[in-house]
């Protein structure tokens, strides 16, 4: 008995010393910064102690070619709960990468950071990002929980690194740091705007229910106060977006309830909502926010908010969107944004090397404030202003047809 | 009147599917007396399989044959893939942690839960499915009851539930394999020494649960339209609840606890406000496991002193 525990002992020690001697070599042989490629040209551009942030070198001479390279990270729902949000913002854009990297004989980099929706997630992947010195900017996150818990990190760390997030609507989320920049309209505009036009509509009685996420909370919020200054009785209810069965809920909607608003994420579950409305003679009419605006969504009569015009619909965008859909399957509503967030950080960087400058965090942002784009994938000129809002964003509103389409509500 | 009628039948149909799954629980902790974790995941996959065979015959727009066809054939689909993921997982995720300590399969059955969400991630996208139900059985086709019209859907859902709940009770008590699982579940040493081959009658034990959980699959499918690969999570952990206050271990009592836990969704919803539904629901779970841990139909654990 003691003969077989002393062997078992001598088993695990030679185990563990294994074990340990696999993980150091791993850990000497893993790469220093977040994961993904950095900069290329055989350098290694990061090395500790050091400040620089320098990542390629640009040259004046005419008639050569610049070279401008820097690294740009991606910070998104890849995975878990509202995957279905981060991967076709990632896949916009790798998208906008590659056509850009195309068009100007560039090669820049990107790293990719799944945050899976989660908030202290998302302040690891900043740090992440703030640790590697060849990043310059980045893109994302997602959701204004996600914003604040990066944000933190990375004014705390380094208040020049700039983040433009695609789809953080949460008002006055900007103000609270310097590097945040946004593509997309605030809560205080689609709030407002959806709103007035309940009111134009003669509405009395809203029913308004938030999917408890902070960019439906948020806008909720916002309408509801509007709506009840205009004397509107909103009747607010909440559901999860992991919810699939309204109908308890819809049974609640009173007859004489006018429209119901449905400040949702998740345009699926706002397809549910409308059927399970049909199927208990639920006369009230569905509003959605911009995050019900993608085709499964489809319930006649319907009217959504936007904050582009159908990008399908305008001229200069349908080629970027058919270019995109030969290599990717599917879109939504959070992709161009997206794509015109990297757009903004590549352009910026692009007005650096110009000017014969080595980008760097700094340099970058300046540029990014900069930013006066006229023409974009949203149909609307793109320039921020003191807080990094959009300043002339604005939002749309459509009705959906019977055949599918939206027309433009004027 | 008619609102409390809406919301019992919505209560209804929501508890039958919670009712199938919540079978599955009880059944393998009856026979292994563990958790199955992963059953959520087999029924998310279940779903999927349905909406698969439900592509495949032309649906929902362009249907190669009869609606009845199709749904019973995506029931089918269903059972059988569910079957499979539940097999393998008993196979390579329980079994051979079957004489370990109680914490490691529970462990390995919460690793195998995400596993599957990922995997399904991968094979299917993070994008949901929608089985477009009202495009192969119009909402306004059903039953009139008073005042109110219930969608021929539902009254599928509850009826092919209660078919299934019924078969099951009898298939347990009458047929030979059903006394094997209920002498495994009572004694496990004493059966194999009785010369029941105890491995094949678990296998059958995490067949037949893990079918259950894929009809439920389908069923969600039909009724609320959307899947995704995330919906297993919720509807597991809810319907380890409804085993749990109908008493872990006994069938009639996971139906019975399933039941429950639908009207209390549906009631809480439309008396008190939907923001307390998972707040009533996780505190049933609490209060049964407080006051009466076997739950409604369970039996008392006895140990020998």
């Amino acid at each position: 008995m003691k003969g077989n525990n002393k062997v078992r002992k001598q088993s695990m020690w030679r185990l563990a010393a294994t074990l340990l001697a696999l993980t150091l070599i791993a850990a000497a042989c893993s790469p220093e910064d977040a994961g993904g490629t950095t900069t290329s040209a055989g350098e290694t551009s990061t090395t500790e102690g050091e400040t620089s942030t320098t990542v390629g070198e640009t040259t004046t001479t005419a008639g050569e070619p610049m070279v401008c390279e820097a690294t740009v990270g991606f910070i998104g729902p890849v995975t878990g709960p509202v995957a279905f949000i981060g991967g076709v913002q990632l896949n916009w854009f790798n998208y906008a990468l590659d056509t850009w990297n195309e068009e100007m004989g560039y090669d820049f980099q990107m790293v990719e950071g799944d945050n899976q929706f989660d908030v202290a997630q998302s302040a690891t992947l900043a740090q992440q990002f703030l640790d590697n010195s060849a990043m310059v900017a980045s893109v994302g996150p997602a959701g204004s929980d996600q914003v604040d818990a990066a944000g933190a990190v990375f004014e705390a760390g380094d208040p020049n690194f700039t983040f433009i997030s695609p789809s953080s609507t949460r008002s006055g989320i900007t103000a609270k740091y310097t590097g945040m920049f946004r593509t997309v309209p605030t809560d205080d505009d689609q709030g407002p705007t959806t709103a007035a036009f309940l009111v134009e509509q003669g509405a009395q009685n809203v029913f308004m229910v938030d999917d408890q996420s902070s960019y439906s909370v948020g806008l909720a919020d916002t309408t509801q106060e509007q709506l009840e200054a205009a004397n509107v009785t909103v009747t607010r209810e909440s559901v999860a977006q992991t919810v699939t069965d309204f109908s308890a809920l819809v049974g609640t909607i009173s007859d004489d309830t006018d429209f119901v608003y449905l400040p949702w994420q998740v345009a699926a579950n706002g397809q549910i909502f409308a059927n399970q409305m049909a199927e208990q003679s639920k006369d009230a009419v569905i509003f959605g926010s911009d995050g019900m605006d993608a085709t499964e969504f489809s319930e006649p009569g319907s009217y959504l908010a936007a904050f582009a015009p159908d990008i399908a619909a305008i001229e200069g965008s349908v080629s970027i969107l058919e270019g995109y859909l030969e290599q990717y399957d599917d879109t939504n509503t959070f992709g161009p944004p997206t794509y015109a967030a990297a757009r903004v950080i590549f352009e910026a960087i692009d007005r650096v090397c110009q000017a014969g400058e080595v980008p760097d965090r700094a340099n970058v942002q300046a540029e990014v404030r900069n930013t006066d784009q006229a023409e974009t994938i949203l149909g609307s000129p793109i320039s921020f202003n003191e807080d990094g809002d959009l300043v002339e964003g604005q939002f749309f509103i459509f009705q959906i047809q019977e055949d599918g389409t939206k027309t433009l509500v004027p | 009147m008619e609102f409390f009628l809406q919301q019992t039948v919505n209560g209804l149909t929501l508890g039958s599917v919670y009712a199938l799954l919540a079978l599955g629980y009880s059944m393998v902790y009856g026979v292994l007396k563990f958790l199955n974790f992963a059953h959520g995941e087999v029924y998310m996959f279940g779903a999927f399989a349905g909406y698969g065979v439900l592509t495949v015959l032309g649906g929902p727009t362009g249907l190669m044959i009869p609606v009845w066809l199709a749904v019973t054939l995506m029931f089918v689909g269903a059972m059988v893939v569910s079957s499979g993921v539940g097999v393998t997982l008993e196979r390579f995720a329980y079994r051979p942690l079957r004489n370990a300590s109680r914490l490691a399969p529970l462990i390995s059955a919460i690793g195998a839960s995400f596993f599957l969400q990922a995997a399904a991630l991968l094979l299917f996208s993070a994008n949901s499915r929608s089985y477009s139900a009202p495009t192969l059985i119009p909402i306004e086709t059903g039953l009139t009851i008073g005042p109110i019209n219930v969608w021929a859907v539902r009254v599928l859902v509850i009826v092919t539930a209660v078919v299934l709940m019924i078969l099951l009770t009898w298939w347990v008590r009458s047929s030979r394999a059903g006394k094997a699982v209920r002498a495994v579940s009572f004694d496990t040493e004493a059966a194999a020494m009785m010369g029941i081959d105890v491995d094949r009658v678990i296998v059958v034990t995490f067949l037949i649960g893990s079918a259950l959980a894929g009809v439920g699959g389908v069923m969600v499918g039909l009724v609320f339209g959307r899947i995704f690969h995330f919906m297993g999570f919720i509807a597991g952990l809810k319907a380890f609840t409804a085993a749990v206050v109908g008493g872990i271990g006994s069938i009639p009592g996971a139906m019975l606890g399933g039941l429950l836990i639908g009207f209390a969704e549906a009631y809480t919803t439309a008396y008190i406000s939907s923001t307390f539904q998972n707040l009533i629901v996780f505190g049933l779970l609490i209060a049964f496991l407080l006051i009466r841990p076997s739950g409604i139909l369970g039996r008392p654990e006895l140990v020998k002193v």
